[in-house]
């Protein structure tokens, strides 16, 4: 009878392969360490740019920094309108320029305001802006290239003020106002971008007295893609091999691959379509969809590493299956919680990322509807993520009240039989462990990143990044997890090892069933729960 | 000929005897006003956009004012002197927004030299000093910080951050700037800002006598205010927007509240004494000053600068003794003072004090501002006058101020 080779390794065999892949998930952790942080920010003040001419349309005019007219501050604007007023935000800073390494671009715009006497001031105010963005690149020679349009949006915008700090209305103070969302490019293709910002005046009657614009940028940091993608390029090789390894053993085997079988595969592919180091082709061509590229790669996987869970456990509970061959149809109720998931999540994604290939500008958060919208595909997803937890949970405790059952029955059987069951539901046992091992790793370590950005650094001493040793850790750890259920849940070509005791009424009780179809059992633990409740 | 003679003599002895004059007076004076001051009217404010960095350095007045160490600072990093001389005017707009209702209003000489910007009320130790030294050097670093997220200043930490990471060792300085931004980015300007004030503003101050102290825990109090009232910002960026991602940035605050808290801090200055002032409790009082976590810790740990973080923490590493024992100890963000105020109602040539003859008044105050505080007893004169004021305004955001003109009927006093 053909089993996993989890059961019939030896236990030294077994611990030489956790031995090797806990030496991997080590190694993941310490290149963390020679990581930087994921991302980083610049903030950049903006130029105030006077422009004579506000009426001409011509969609290639450029404000730079160094404009012919400009402020010094927004104190002294006699003569002027708000149509005349430019921010000019330039990218980066310091005589640098941005590597595609750098993945992505998210701009926030602040807006410092300061109180006027007599000015009536709401709690949120509303904005239209006319954002312009422009790139150039660097010429072999140093030089730049002229700035191109890249988008131009007119976009309404939200903030949020807390007038708590003039509520004595002392004029001229600064009151604290939210930062905008204003764009997020999904690649960094181009050495500089410029940024025009115009706030037509008409639109913006809320806007206090703009004393100070500051623009943040975010951009991960060159180091940890580089990090990161060395990682996947690492992985993809490997997972790809342990893939093809399982699929020719499950393949040799004279019976069709059982459900379990296909999950871990299609497990597999999944892992193997994250690890593919797509980050490379992002150097050499221009591709904005990388962002919703990466989305949906990391979403299918996290859909089908939890729809795993569920079949595993499934398959593992066997009370009344009555010999029909196990198919994902069974588990369309609990499957269907994360399809619902994760469609919702996608057409979430899709609305917003999507949107944003033609218009960097766009968020779908700033109109009403927009909101509602993707409130709903989140809570939906929110709601289907708990009603999955509930059934993932129910399927979990129905498993281990069964072993425990039968468990008690373990005694009546022969010493042979049952020290190899009992090593059986503890490996078993150990495998949901370090399932739960792994789940709340990656729970701790996001909580402990949330504790740990911001304060940048856990200690003054330690030169390193806490939040991208727990990415690259947790990474790596779903990594090794995936490939050890791939090499210890293949089907074993070792037989059964025969034996000696066993010859009274145990051997029948335990040998197979006329009912069952032999090969739809991949584990004999599985077999031994389905008989032990057939009895 | 014998003439001649004694004529040499006695201007080398003249000549002796002003030099030891001067030397005398500067080590009197030191500690006593800082000269950089003067940048603050170093060249008109049109000289000093941020394009033209360079024409700055070369004005003559900045030859004066400046030590030697604060011109190679100012040389090595060009835009600095642009970004100080803007603090300095900040520092005096908000010490006389501050001190608009005191008796003792900031007020501004005429600039002959640097450290008599602010008169001769410098030469005391007292409380009005202790804002002055704060609030300058808290505005020169927040104006460096600023002129840093300006592009202003080339040398904003882009390239000393991620240093001793040996994948990022380029070539020359300038590769190795473009890597290690690629790989790491730049760190925040604050701590920039943070440590060239250190350089720059303290660089007179050696913290032997009480007077230097004083003005070394006032800077260094200044400098903490702006850096405990940056605000941390977040924005999720991970899967779909999610929180997986997490980057934080702090932001500078507005001016106008640092000037704020410092002037709390001026109502409420511990009184210092020199007693006993000088036992250097560094460990204690280094680890009391430098909040963990902070960013210029970081800053000066991995910087340019890091050779002489021992020295530094010599200097900084001092705890002072209020007069009081019951008091407690200053904190780092209190200011200090070891002598008492002068009285600024009379006019006091010695210390170049103007008194508050001819000062605006408020007739219904019991505050400072009020006459009968504000004019010491003087009386107060009133006046009337037709104010032409803008009244029913409606504001846009930039420039359009659309107002009537209303003329008001009010009385003005002004002290006798």
């Amino acid at each position: 009878m053909p089993g996993t080779i989890l059961e019939n390794l030896s236990g030294k065999k077994l611990s030489v392969l956790v031995g090797i892949l806990l030496t991997f998930q080590l190694a993941c952790f310490l290149v963390g360490l020679i990581a930087p942080s994921p991302a980083n920010f610049q903030n950049v003040g903006a130029t105030f740019c006077v422009d004579r001419n506000p009426d001409n349309k011509d969609e290639n005019r450029w404000f730079t920094r160094q404009c012919k007219e400009s402020l010094h501050d927004l104190g002294n604007t006699t003569g002027l309108s708000a149509k005349n007023i430019v921010f000019v935000f330039e990218m980066p800073l310091f005589r640098v320029d941005f590597s595609r390494w750098q993945q992505k671009l998210v701009g926030m715009v602040h807006f410092e305001q300061i109180y006027q006497e007599g000015r009536k001031l709401t709690p949120t105010v509303q904005l239209s802006i006319d954002a312009r963005l422009a790139y150039a690149d660097k010429t072999l020679d140093g030089a730049r290239t002229p700035w191109t349009r890249y988008a131009h949006a007119q976009e309404n915008r939200h903030m949020d003020c807390d007038l708590d700090a003039i509520r004595d209305h002392k004029d001229g103070y600064p009151y604290d106002c939210s930062m905008v969302p204003l764009f997020e490019l999904g690649n960094l293709y181009h050495d500089y971008y410029l940024l025009n910002v115009r706030l037509p005046q008409s639109q913006n009657s809320e806007l206090g007295r703009v004393h100070d614009v500051q623009l943040n940028v975010i951009f991960m940091n060159g180091g940890f893609t580089k990090v990161c993608v060395s990682m996947k390029t690492v992985f993809f090789p490997l997972v790809l091999g342990v893939l093809l390894w399982f699929w020719r053993r499950v393949f040799i085997l004279s019976r069709t691959p059982a459900l379990l079988e296909y999950m871990l595969l299609s497990l597999g592919v999944t892992l193997a379509v994250l690890n593919f180091p797509l980050e490379y082709f992002s150097l050499y061509f221009d591709m904005p969809y990388m962002l919703i590229l990466s989305d949906v790669r990391q979403g299918v996987f996290y859909a089908m590493l939890l729809s795993f869970w569920l079949v595993f456990a499934g398959e593992h509970m066997l009370i009344q299956d009555n010999g029909e061959k196990n198919c994902l149809k069974m588990y369309w109720k609990h499957l269907s919680t994360i399809a619902v998931g994760c469609m919702s999540l996608l057409i979430f994604d899709l609305c917003e990322r999507g949107v944003q290939l033609v218009n960097p500008f766009y968020s779908i958060w700033v109109t009403p509807t927009g909101t509602h919208l993707a409130l709903s595909f989140v809570i939906l997803a929110g709601l289907s993520a708990c009603m999955y937890f509930l059934f993932l949970c129910y399927m979990v405790w129905c498993v281990f009240k069964n072993i425990s059952i039968k468990r008690s029955v373990l005694p009546s059987m022969s010493q042979a039989r049952r020290l190899h069951y009992e090593g059986i539901i503890y490996r078993f046992n150990f495998l949901m462990a370090v399932t739960l091992i792994c789940a709340a790793v990656t729970v701790v370590s996001f909580i402990l990143s949330q504790v740990a950005e911001g304060q940048n650094k856990w200690d003054e001493e330690l030169d390193f990044e806490v939040s991208s040793v727990l990415y690259t850790g947790v990474y790596g750890m779903w990594n090794v997890y995936i490939c050890g259920m791939l090499m210890l849940y293949a089907p074993s070509h070792k037989q059964w090892p025969s034996d000696p005791t066993g010859q009274d009424g145990e051997e029948l009780e335990f040998s197979r069933l006329p009912t069952e179809s032999v090969p739809s059992e991949i584990s004999s633990l599985t077999s031994f729960a389905t008989k032990a409740s057939i009895e | 000929m014998q003439v001649t003679v004694f004529c040499v003599i006695l201007l080398t002895v003249l000549s002796h005897y002003t030099l030891g004059d001067e030397l005398t007076n500067r080590a009197k004076n030191r500690g006593k006003g800082s000269m950089w001051w003067g940048v603050a009217k170093a060249g008109e404010p049109n000289n000093l956009s941020p394009l033209s960095p360079g024409t700055f350095y070369s004005g003559s007045s900045v030859h004066t004012t400046l030590r030697k160490k604060q011109k190679r600072i100012a040389r090595e990093n060009p835009g600095l002197l642009d970004a100080i001389s803007k603090g300095a005017n900040i520092a005096i707009q908000e010490c006389q927004h501050q001190f608009r209702n005191e008796w003792w209003n900031c007020t501004t000489k005429q600039f002959l030299r640097g450290k008599n910007l602010f008169g001769k009320i410098v030469d005391r130790g007292c409380r009005e000093t202790a804002f002055i030294y704060a609030i300058t050097s808290a505005a020169v670093t927040h104006a460096i910080a600023r002129a840093c997220s300006d592009g202003a200043i080339e040398t904003c930490n882009c390239e000393s951050h991620y240093k001793n990471r040996p994948q990022v060792i380029g070539n020359g300085n300038s590769v190795g700037a473009v890597r290690d931004f690629e790989w790491g980015g730049c760190s925040d300007n604050i701590g920039f800002g943070f440590a060239v004030s250190r350089e720059f503003v303290d660089t007179g101050e050696r913290g032997k006598s009480l007077r230097e102290k004083m003005n070394l825990h006032n800077n260094e109090a200044g400098r903490w205010h702006v850096q405990s009232q940056m605000k941390k910002e977040c924005k999720c960026h991970g899967m779909s927007g999610s929180c997986t991602v997490k980057t934080c940035w702090m932001r500078l605050p507005p001016f106008r509240v640092i000037g704020d808290l410092l002037k709390d801090r001026f109502d409420g200055a511990s009184h210092i004494t020199s007693s006993n002032s000088g036992i250097h409790n560094s460990n204690k009082a280094h680890s009391n000053r430098l909040p963990k976590h902070s960013k210029s810790n970081s800053l000066m740990t991995n910087s340019i600068h890091a050779k002489r973080e021992n020295r530094r923490k010599h200097k900084y590493g001092f705890q002072l003794k209020p007069l009081n024992p019951e008091h407690k100890p200053p904190g780092s963000k209190d200011l200090v003072y070891y002598e008492m105020s002068p009285g600024f109602c009379e006019k006091n040539p010695k210390l170049g004090i103007p008194g508050t003859y001819g000062r605006q008044c408020n007739e219904t105050s019991i505050g400072v501002d009020g006459c009968a505080i504000m004019c010491c007893g003087r009386g107060s004169i009133p006046q009337e006058v037709i104010v032409k004021g803008r009244c029913n305004c409606t504001f846009h955001w930039c420039c359009e101020v659309k107002c009537d003109i209303c003329k008001t009927k009010k009385i003005i006093h002004t002290c006798a």
